[in-house]
């Protein structure tokens, strides 16, 4: 029963730990407006 | 029910407004971003007298509401913008008392807007060493304002300013200059096509460039009987409106204002000769230098020795106290050594802080960006990058997003490219404990070569930054021009409660930031050196009894022999030996490999990634120094971390482009994904090459 609860844990852990991680690097955010003045090129020229 | 007002804070850069801000909100601050962009927001709440409160938001320093830069945008669209839930109900102008007749530009220009503007003159204390004085109330009439004659460093005026905030509504918001003053035509016609619209806020957002400004500008285009002037019209009358505002501004303090040379007791001139001088000045900053890295060493020992031990114990702790199971070994092996890994560098990192927001309150940075001006120059880079360059030593993601007052083009890609060499505090971690395992504990006159081996890695980081620079100047072909203007802050001594809030701020996002993403990876690498696939894993206590079943093992050899076994044949040991052919000639091993690997999401996961591999099986109360110090050399024999591999793994750390986020950021800047692939490949390969040479020159 223990080793069931301890395995439970550990992977509901793991999965946290994945999501977490994709979240931060792959998820692209939805920007709400444009970012870098009129012409929007962030003075890239 | 209390109510709340909204507060903004708006200065000339180094009029002390973040002091004012700290004097106010006290702690009951946060950090943030504006939303979208990647500007700093600073907001707090403070309790101003009769139960009212005030939410303060700190703006970007700014010289005028004529915008260069995206800092500065952020305070216009703020202004402009009623429907912003953080349009002020007040905005607060903070001055400096040296620098009057400049900062009173920005302040004449937000009272145009017709907003409550009260008037803050902060450094009230250096009227006496400048020999200013002023006529307060003789300014109030003629600005048509309230003035707090303030100083935060000796606390004085913050009650009377929190009075003066409670009563904004008493603030006459008469303008201080007719806009029509400008060009009477141009007004008279703009007056006639918005009959409702506030003029000047008409005049500004013709003449900015700001997002909010889209919207706007096509109701002026819209209206057919209004023609606007070209760009260079426009132009010259901004031009004009400047002249118009100094020419009232020197009226109002001819009378208002008093300097008497006479008796300046002043320091600075003297200061400023040595501290810049072009010799004494670069010597000055050397051992400031070698100051900050001995102390960062010798202070902070005792506290990571201590660090040390805690986490040790207390994995050693949790496998004890808690039952037996995967849970408690994913605690004891994975989560607490990897967190053991980032908490550790705290006292580093925090005297780090400490040294470079002394250097910044006291204005001697200004001085040291004014220095290096000289030597940029020869490189192709202004002064302005040397900006970047410097606050790369904390992050290179703010670094990056610094270049954007760079005005050239080129400087700025070059400024964005180079960065990333700089020493950044992630790396801190990797080289502490590097050369804590490689470089000995001993003193050259006085200075330990631990210290001047941290000292040299900046260094070399530093000019590898710049020689790259000179190269990429000399590559790229974009023709652009720029001028480098600095100002040059008075030298204070730096406010303790400043100091102090940047070191707990820095120091807890370099904790936090960094933190959730170890714990993360501390947890899936647990898992991957805990579980493996096929018979080698599952079967590993019967294979290795076979193997040894001659040799008279103990059971607590045997039971490491197993733990091995496991280690080698788990998820990160089949993927650690698969890409160990191409780090070995480095000197490292598959661990290492792996800790590289994983350090790509943030360089401070080495040492956590190490501590977790090493801690899998091991049952011994070790400390993170102590498990890696312990660790052999399959191939070469002999301990793992020597002189070779250290300075090998040193120089790799150095020149890697071992950062996910900078990438992300480089792309955001330069809107495309040529110039971050272009950097990580020649930084990655350029760290392979010299590791390699290190190692194979010094083994």
């Amino acid at each position: 029963m223990n080793a069931i609860i301890q395995n439970i844990l550990v992977f509901s852990a793991l999965s946290l730990a994945i999501v977490f991680l994709v979240k931060k690097f792959f998820w692209k955010k939805k920007s709400s407006k444009k970012v870098c003045g009129s012409d929007d090129n962030c003075a890239c020229h | 029910m209390s109510k709340q007002i909204n507060v903004a804070l708006i200065g000339n850069p180094n009029t002390g407004k973040t002091s004012v801000f700290n004097a106010l909100t006290g702690l009951n601050q946060k950090v943030g971003n504006y939303p979208g962009i990647t500007v700093e927001k600073k907001e707090g709440i403070c309790k101003l007298p009769r139960g009212v409160k005030a939410h303060i938001i700190d703006l970007p320093g700014t010289y005028s509401l004529n915008a260069s830069s995206l800092d500065e945008n952020v305070v216009i669209e703020l202004l402009l913008n009623k429907n912003d839930k953080d349009f002020p109900d007040i905005a607060v102008v903070v001055s400096d008392v040296e620098n009057l007749k400049r900062n009173l530009l920005l302040f004449t220009q937000i009272k145009d807007l017709e907003i409550p503007t009260l008037l803050v003159i902060n450094m009230s204390d250096r009227m006496n060493y400048k020999g200013i004085s002023l006529n307060i109330d003789y300014l109030e009439e003629h600005l048509q304002t309230k003035i707090a004659l303030i100083s935060t460093r000796k606390n004085e005026g913050i009650g009377r300013l929190k009075d003066l905030i409670a009563n904004f509504k008493d603030l006459p918001i008469t303008p201080c200059l007719n806009a029509s003053e400008i060009d009477q035509d141009y007004f008279d016609n703009l007056r006639k096509a918005f009959p409702n619209q506030l003029l000047y806020k008409l005049w500004l957002v013709i003449t900015q460039d700001v997002n909010f400004g889209k919207t706007d500008r096509k109701e002026i285009d819209a209206v057919a009987n209004f023609k606007t002037k070209s760009k260079g019209d426009l132009k010259r009358l901004q031009q004009k409106e400047t002249i118009k505002r100094y020419q009232f501004i020197n009226n109002v303090l001819k009378k208002g204002q008093t300097i008497d040379v006479s008796q300046a007791k002043d320091l600075r001139t003297k200061l400023d000769r040595i501290l810049t001088h072009k010799v004494w000045g670069y010597a000055i900053f050397f051992v400031i230098l070698l100051t900050l890295f001995q102390a960062i060493y010798d202070w902070s020992s005792v506290p990571m020795d201590f660090i040390d031990n805690v986490f040790a114990s207390l994995s050693e702790w949790a496998k004890d106290m808690l039952p037996n199971g995967a849970f408690t070994n994913l605690l004891a092996e994975g989560i607490i050594p990897g967190l053991g890994g980032i908490v550790i560098f705290i006292p580093q990192i925090a005297f780090l802080f400490l040294f470079i927001a002394i250097l910044e309150e006291s204005g001697y940075m200004s001085r040291v960006v004014f220095l290096m001006d000289r030597v940029m120059r020869r490189f192709g880079l202004s002064g302005k990058s040397v900006v970047p360059l410097i606050s790369g030593t904390a992050c290179a993601i703010p670094a990056v997003m610094a270049t954007r007052n760079i005005e050239s083009w080129k400087e700025r890609l070059i400024t964005i490219l180079v960065t990333p060499f700089t020493t950044c505090s992630a790396r801190l971690p990797v080289y502490l404990i590097i050369i804590s395992l490689v470089i000995p504990e001993g003193r050259f006159l006085g200075l330990g070569y631990q210290a001047l081996t941290l000292m040299l890695l900046y260094l070399i980081g530093f000019g590898v930054a710049v020689i790259s620079a000179y190269i990429l100047n000399k590559i790229l072909k974009i023709k652009s021009k720029t001028f480098f203007v600095v100002e040059m802050p008075n030298y204070k001594l730096p406010l303790f409660k400043n100091v102090a809030l940047t070191v707990i701020e820095k120091t807890k996002s370099f904790i936090f930031g960094a933190g959730k993403i170890i714990l993360a990876i501390s947890i899936i690498l647990w898992f991957l050196a805990s579980y493996g696939p096929g018979e080698q894993f599952h079967n590993a206590e019967n294979i290795v009894k076979a193997e040894y079943i001659t040799q008279n093992l103990t059971e607590e050899d045997l039971q490491q022999k197993i733990a091995s076994h496991k280690l080698e044949y788990s998820f990160i040991g089949i993927t650690g030996r698969a890409i160990e052919p191409v780090i070995r000639p480095l000197g490292y091993d598959w661990k290492i490999g792996i800790a590289i690997i994983s350090s790509f999401a943030a360089r401070e996961v080495f040492v956590g990634t190490l501590a977790t591999i090493y801690s899998v099986g091991s049952d011994d109360e070790e400390t993170i120094k102590n498990r890696m110090a312990g660790e052999v050399n399959l191939v070469l024999g002999g301990p793992l971390f020597t002189f070779a591999s250290g300075i090998s793994l040193l120089l790799f750390y150095a020149f890697a482009m071992q950062c996910m986020s900078t990438l992300a950021i480089v792309k955001r800047e330069t809107n495309s994904w040529k110039w971050p692939l272009l950097q990580l490949v020649i930084m990655t390969v350029f760290a392979y090459i010299v590791a390699l040479l290190a190692f194979q020159f010094l083994k």
